[in-house]
């Protein structure tokens, strides 16, 4: 299984980003592999609109089964998520990728709607 | 230390009293917090916090045709593909009208001789000020034909951010925008407690219903004042029940009163205006309440 974290830092101690669009970045877990990797997130930066799609793309070109979050996806990028079959994990902002991976093992965090 | 508690005030619909109920919380708030003005469309919370717009930045969004004359043959493929009518040719020369383009690149892409290149446009300017609770906060002005949007807000909130981290502050408090589009989704993201403003209207209660499927899909912690109450009482009703199922608190509810716009003509948040009246009263409860929310 392939999970995505918005996150604002690269490694497991750094948070969870609660934005989505405009998370500083993307870490993506790979549990077979039991490897990190990073995807920028900078164009957003430059972006007046739209971001939320952007993600959704990115999680899609990831391949990720799961994205863990804080507040969640905005409407549109929800739908895409939702037809592609991603689920979305919230209320994971503020605190650690590996505290929030944890929650997420043990089925504490809630999936958007 | 315990973390910065953000607080942000919406209201889905325009003209509910947002604004003159966010000014009045950042006058209650003292310097305990960092005020953000996400309302950037219609920015208008620094005239009641008496702002002095000490710091300036450029703030850039967008971008916008360019054609080097030197390279164009004024072939006129730009101003056939353009959507916005953004191309004219002025003394046989092709020129981009910059207020219609949209900066959609569909020009420059085409552009034989590569004479069209996409720069930054700027759009307008950020502002960290001091404001007269003894505080500052941060908050922006758009250049003619601009917007506002989710970059631009979420420019404002993180300059705020890191301005309360600083300056250890408590709270951190977002006038935010209008409606559910970017600009509010941008307004509400990491926000520890909505509040939203609504008032005794039909369209109050659609607003509403909206704005808070938004903050229901962001689960976003929510309470809300019902402003100008007693304009319909079956309407404020209605507001209730529906808050009521939704569990969301209904923290305040403020009568119908002219005081605010006295207060809004003397440039006064309604608190300094006239401390004991009665909408004053409630107020300072609800800035209690807000503070036993978070």
């Amino acid at each position: 299984m392939k999970i995505l974290f918005t996150a604002k830092g690269k490694s497991w101690e750094d948070l969870v980003d609660p934005r989505f669009g405009r998370a500083e970045m993307f870490v993506v877990y790979d549990e077979d592999k039991d490897a990190l990797t990073v995807i920028s997130n900078d164009e957003a930066k430059q972006k007046a609109h739209g971001v939320g799609l952007q993600s959704a793309k990115k999680a899609l070109e990831a391949g990720v089964d799961a994205i863990i979050t804080g507040n969640g996806a905005g409407e549109k990028a929800l739908e895409i998520l939702e037809k592609s079959n991603i689920k979305v994990y919230v209320g994971a902002g503020e605190v650690t990728l590996e505290n929030a991976y944890k929650a997420f093992k043990e089925g504490r965090l809630q999936l958007q709607f | 230390m315990s973390i910065l508690q953000e607080i942000v005030v919406i209201s889905g619909k325009g003209g509910t009293g947002k604004t003159s109920i966010s000014s009045a919380l950042a006058y209650l708030a003292k310097e305990d917090a960092i005020v953000a003005d996400c309302d950037v469309d219609a920015a208008n919370m620094h005239l009641l916090l008496d702002a002095d717009f000490d710091k300036k930045e450029d703030f850039y969004s967008g971008e916008t045709a360019f054609i080097d004359e030197d390279s164009c043959v004024n072939c006129g493929k730009c101003k056939k593909v353009c959507r916005f009518d953004a191309i004219n040719v002025i003394q046989n020369q092709h020129r981009v009208d910059a207020l219609s383009c949209e900066g959609c690149w569909y020009c420059s892409r085409v552009c034989p001789t590569g004479a069209i290149e996409m720069k930054e446009q700027k759009a307008g300017d950020l502002y960290i000020s001091h404001i007269k609770t003894g505080t500052k906060m941060v908050h922006a002005k758009l250049g003619f034909g601009a917007e506002n949007s989710g970059k631009l807000v979420a420019k404002v909130k993180t300059t705020a951010r890191e301005l309360a981290k600083k300056e250890s502050k408590k709270y951190m408090l977002v006038d935010g925008s209008p409606g559910i589009g970017c600009p509010v989704i941008s307004s509400l993201s990491g926000a520890h407690l909505v509040v939203l403003v609504t008032e005794a209207t039909v369209s109050g209660l659609h607003d509403l219903k909206r704005v808070l499927k938004l903050c229901e899909s962001f689960s976003l912690k929510s309470v809300c004042i019902i402003n100008k109450c007693d304009l319909n009482s079956q309407m404020s009703k209605n507001l209730e029940n529906f808050l009521k199922e939704k569990n969301i608190p209904v923290i305040a509810k403020l009568p119908y009163d002219e005081t605010f716009t006295k207060a809004l003509s003397e440039a006064k948040t309604i608190i300094e205006y006239k401390n004991r009246s009665n909408i004053s009263q409630i107020l300072i409860k609800s800035w209690n309440e807000i503070k036993n929310h978070i």
